[in-house]
């Protein structure tokens, strides 16, 4: 009786085991490098009553920035209690409309002053407490990949064999627009690299690099610590 | 009846498959946000073509992938929105209104020269893009062509996790977004004006190149004026 109930309880605890070493192999992720930069031009601050915009750079000028890496970027740089405030970019976008469209949009600080003038522009922008505009350039694209990894399936069962791999780099770079001297403020660069592997041996095992979503973090960090980190709020 | 299932089974494997080469979008008519201008204090007739009310695009691509838009009454209600947005007074004109029995300053005649899509797999990468050209033709009450202006308009979205109707779609409204924005800028209020003031046909024929001038000016950041 102890016999068979030490040995069912060894069984259990193989089975633990491996369930243990599956989940510890699918919490591991592939590798990521990342290095982010900033270039400052003017001093920065931010009181509480102020707030920021993050606005994709036009598309009109082969820009191609996703929606959710905005989206990811607002969300981390209004989170936790040192958090900014965010205004939606449509948001921003629609009560402006149309002079934050992307064919119409400032392409530079020197456009400013005269978008300023237009009526109810400076009005609307103080309306909503916009200090900052930070203009996001860049996107995230697979750059590389290998390795071979075949799947198969019969009425006794499936499984995959093999080995893959692929790297994709993020990079990105915002530029923060100060609206109260209507001067670029400076440059934030993110460039981030990760390979993702997945070994299969009847089971694959995603070994996933979170490249856009380090990216993300750490470009809403060093913004967080450029804005809010010179001048007394 | 097994053998009448053994010949309909292929032909409906093969029109299943056929279906699965063909894509069908439908647009919701646009909410274009209330432009922050001061409008222009002129009373308009907007005459909606028929086409307006019911455009349909369809188009087969290379690897014989058809594709349906259909537009419905987008284009109709876009220009009722932004034109009440733009102007003091409108009158909506169907294709078939006498424009004599009406009162205005200016009758606006919109029309779609072209429309035009692509999709990732002609680009090779993960957007959608729209294309669309308009044509506005501005007469004035006495029937004389004053303005005559292509507008070409342009927008594209990345796919997303919802699919490619969605970000065709997404394209579709930002190009109507990008048409109203440079007809807000080409709606120069005291040059409209003027030119029905006096009359005359002063923009009257005025070539493509002409505006596209404009429009490069306004990528450019230079707001267009």
């Amino acid at each position: 009786m102890i016999s068979q109930s030490f040995q069912a309880t060894s069984r259990l605890s193989r089975s633990a085991q491996l369930l243990v070493s599956i989940a510890g192999l699918t919490l591991l992720s592939g590798c990521v490098t990342s290095r982010v930069e900033n270039s400052r031009e003017g001093m920065t601050g931010i009181r509480a009553n102020e707030s920021v915009v993050i606005m994709a750079k036009s598309y009109h000028v082969g820009n191609e920035t996703e929606d959710k890496y905005i989206s990811c970027v607002e969300s981390a740089l209004g989170r936790g209690k040192n958090g900014l405030n965010v205004i939606p970019h449509r948001t921003f976008v629609d009560s402006l409309f149309p002079w934050f469209e992307p064919r119409t949009a400032p392409a530079e600080t020197k456009g400013l002053p005269k978008l300023m003038k237009r009526p109810g522009v400076a009005a609307r922008i103080r309306e909503q407490g916009v200090r900052y505009i930070i203009w996001l350039d860049g996107d995230t694209d697979k750059v590389a990949g290998g390795g071979s990894l075949s799947c198969a399936a019969g009425p006794g069962g499936g499984g995959c064999f093999g080995f893959a791999w692929w790297q994709k780099d993020a990079d990105y770079d915002a530029s923060i627009w100060d609206l109260d001297e209507l001067e670029s403020a400076g440059t934030i660069t993110a460039d981030v690299s990760g390979t993702s592997f997945m070994p299969a041996l009847v089971v694959p095992i995603p070994l996933i690099a979170r490249t856009q979503a380090a990216a993300c973090k750490g470009l809403a960090n060093q913004l967080r610590a450029f804005i809010v980190s010179e001048e007394a709020a | 009846m097994k053998v009448m299932l053994r010949k309909a089974l292929p032909g409906a494997l093969l029109a299943l498959l056929l279906a699965g080469c063909g894509s069908s979008v439908t647009l919701d008519p646009p909410t274009i946000p209330k432009p922050l201008i001061e409008s222009i204090p002129l009373h308009i007739a907007l005459r909606i073509p028929a086409e307006f009310e019911s455009f349909v695009h369809e188009e087969e691509l290379l690897g014989n992938e058809q594709w349906t838009i259909d537009l419905g009454r987008s284009n109709a209600e876009f220009f009722e929105q932004l034109f009440g947005y733009m102007f003091d007074e409108l009158t909506v004109l169907s294709a078939d209104d006498d424009e004599s029995q009406f009162q205005f300053d200016a009758l606006v005649e919109p029309s779609i020269d072209a429309f035009e899509f692509s999709v990732p797999n002609q680009t090779k990468t993960d957007s959608f893009a729209v294309w669309i050209r308009y044509r506005l033709k501005v007469y004035d009450p006495e029937g004389q062509l004053v303005e005559n202006w292509p507008v070409s308009a342009y927008g594209k979205s990345l796919t997303t996790t919802m699919g490619g109707s969605d970000a065709l779609r997404r394209a579709a409204v930002l190009a109507m977004r990008d048409a109203a924005a440079l007809m807000i800028i080409r709606f120069d209020p005291d040059e409209l004006i003027r030119s029905l003031g006096s009359g005359t046909a002063a923009h009257e024929g005025s070539s493509s190149e002409d505006t596209d001038t404009v429009q490069v000016t306004v990528i450019e950041g230079d707001n267009g004026d």
